[in-house]
């Protein structure tokens, strides 16, 4: 019955009442929507990222003097059991010539099998010179065209598709098969790629590289991809709180629109509060029955807010990032959720004021307002 | 027994204090039809809303069945407000929102009575003041009179011993008025309920079996 009074209550003042909801409802759908974008555009991001998140990059300890990793110690790494696949590249600049056209670029030497396992082809074999998507675009490369480094020519084999990396960068660079590497270059490992059974292996890995490789001095450091990813993600979560900010405003609004309409209806009803404390109404009765009031407004508005949001959410998803699979993952449905609980206590907490207020009056002040 | 040892009130309105009850003592036992007449701003009204526990006197006491309510928390107080008291009001207060029917059942509700209970509780005593064909209608849909037999219906929902009345023929017309005094007298002449009328109108101390007239917050003449 009480609940049925509060409704009853709310219908009184319809225009007040929806005017109310409208303020929770934008509240929560610029939460929820807010949320589900951003939880989208941080899924498509970290998307690139998933393949190489249990990788890491080992790099010379150059701050300890060490220019390159040698061929003993890429043994040792490879024996580290946590380590699946283990690929170690020498790499050195040299100026390129084709045609007409020369450029100074990164040459790679990498064992066919492993570019196999770093790369992408756009056109041709995993064979022979491989040339970077961007140098291919620069020299008009086709496959079976030869280029010249050191007055020795190679045969283009594949051409890789561009792509962004962060342990090495293949764009504008040629990949030659270590051979073809060591006859024009004596240079030991600039870098070794190391994929790991899991992302939860890495700290036991760099124990293992601790212990084996750096136990006398440091030779060598280990630069985990995850951390890119955390960082990643860590920026992503500022910017979403920020957001959440910014919509939690519109609910703050809501929220004093809230408080604003429970004054001016405590004050409205003081005989009624007065009478319903005369015929045994307990002062928590009265309490309730405006918090229920408030519950009404908060949950109708979020509930509406939140599909609203969602819907919104989809619509921004389809727009922006031209898909809406991961408007259903579960770390942006969340967001509706978020969305309906601060507009569910917005409304609750807006309330608390008044419904006190009215508690509060003395049964005989009520009845004798005016 | 409805019973008041010494009992003063003041108020305070802005810097002046208003001695609403002068030290006063009066007793009123079970079954009796007390009218407490007396001008405006004699204290009347004070002197109802005390025994009404709507309100704690100043000094002195108010016993109701002997039990003295100044010792009593707010939660105490509305419950007893609750089970023996009925009030009636001069502009009824009867909550728009709600029918008739459920203006009568909302003194249950308080009190958690069942629904099915409630209901028939409800009907009942609006068969009783003659409003069984109207108890859907809402107080906007119903006349003066009509609200008032409403708001009886509402102060016997929980079967008081103590039925307190502020004017409650003070809205209506003669007619209606008489309705309402009759149905008044009635509760008292056949269910015993003790009935303390306040009014200024001097043609409704026949109901009553003994008339007080206040003046400045004193009593000034007890039959």
């Amino acid at each position: 019955m009480l609940i049925e009074l509060a409704i009853r209550n709310l219908a009184r003042n319809r225009v007040r009442s929806v005017l109310a909801i409208i303020g929770i409802i934008i509240g929560v759908m610029a939460i929820s929507s807010i949320g589900i974008f951003s939880e989208s555009l941080k899924a498509v991001v970290l998307e690139n990222f998933k393949d190489v998140a249990n990788e890491v990059v080992i790099t010379p300890a150059y701050t300890h003097g060490w220019m390159s990793i040698d061929k003993r110690t890429v043994e040792k790494i490879k024996s580290i059991p946590y380590a699946t696949v283990v690929i170690p590249i020498k790499s050195e600049s040299e100026i390129v010539e084709y045609e007409d056209k020369k450029t100074f670029i990164t040459i790679y030497g990498i064992e066919e099998k492993d570019v196999r396992e770093l790369f992408k082809l756009k056109k041709g074999y995993y064979r022979d010179c491989i040339a970077g998507g961007s140098i291919s675009e620069f020299f008009k490369l086709k496959v079976g065209d030869k280029i010249t480094i050191r007055d020795k020519e190679f045969r283009i084999g594949g051409i890789l598709i561009k792509e962004a990396r962060f342990d090495i960068n293949p764009n504008f660079a040629v990949i030659l098969p270590i051979k073809d590497f060591d006859k024009l270059f004596d240079k030991e490992y600039s870098i070794v790629i190391v994929k790991l059974e899991s992302m939860d292996r890495i700290e036991d890995f760099k124990k293992s590289v601790d212990k084996t490789i750096n136990r006398r001095e440091k030779r060598v450091s280990v630069f985990e991809i995850r951390t890119i990813i955390e960082a990643i993600e860590k920026a992503f979560r500022n910017i979403t709180l920020f957001l959440m900010a910014i919509a939690g405003v519109s609910l703050l609004v809501a929220g004093v629109s809230i408080l604003n309409i429970m004054l001016m209806s405590t004050i409205e009803r003081t005989r009624e509060i007065g009478l319903m404390r005369a015929i045994g109404a307990y002062k928590n009765t009265i309490l309730r029955l405006f918090l229920i009031e408030a519950l009404v407004l908060g949950i109708v508005g979020s509930i509406i807010g939140g599909l609203l949001g969602f819907l919104g959410g989809y619509a921004i998803d389809m727009l922006i990032l031209k898909t809406a699979k991961y408007v259903f993952q579960p770390a942006s449905i969340v967001y509706v959720f978020i969305g309906l609980f601060f507009g569910i206590l917005t409304a609750l907490i807006s309330a608390l004021y008044p419904a006190w207020k009215a508690s509060k009056l003395e049964p005989i002040d009520a009845l004798r307002y005016e | 027994m409805i019973e008041l040892v010494n009992v003063t009130k003041k108020y305070r309105v802005g810097i002046h204090e208003i001695l609403a009850l002068d030290n006063i003592n009066l007793k009123i036992e079970d079954e009796e039809f007390v009218a407490v007449m007396g001008p405006s701003g004699s204290g009347k009204s004070t002197l109802l809303y005390l025994i009404g526990c709507l309100d704690r006197p100043t000094n002195g006491k108010v016993l109701i069945d002997g039990l003295d309510t100044s010792t009593l928390s707010d939660k105490e107080l509305t419950e007893l407000r609750r089970n023996k008291i009925g009030f009636i009001f001069q502009q009824y207060y009867l909550i728009p929102t709600l029918t008739a029917l459920e203006n009568v059942e909302l003194p249950m509700v308080f009190k958690n009575t069942s629904k099915t209970k409630m209901k028939k509780k409800a009907e009942e005593l609006l068969a009783l003041v003659g409003l069984e064909d109207k108890k859907d209608r809402k107080p906007n849909e119903l006349s003066g009179g009509e609200q008032q037999r409403v708001a009886i219906a509402r102060a016997l929902a929980n079967d008081p011993s103590i039925l307190l009345c502020d004017e409650p023929t003070g809205n209506l017309d003669t007619k209606s008025g008489e309705v309402v005094m009759n149905i008044i007298k009635e509760l008292n002449m056949n269910k015993g309920v003790t009935v303390v009328l306040v009014t200024h109108n001097q043609s409704l101390s026949k109901y009553a079996n003994r008339v007080i007239k206040l003046r400045d917050g004193r009593i000034v003449y007890a039959d």
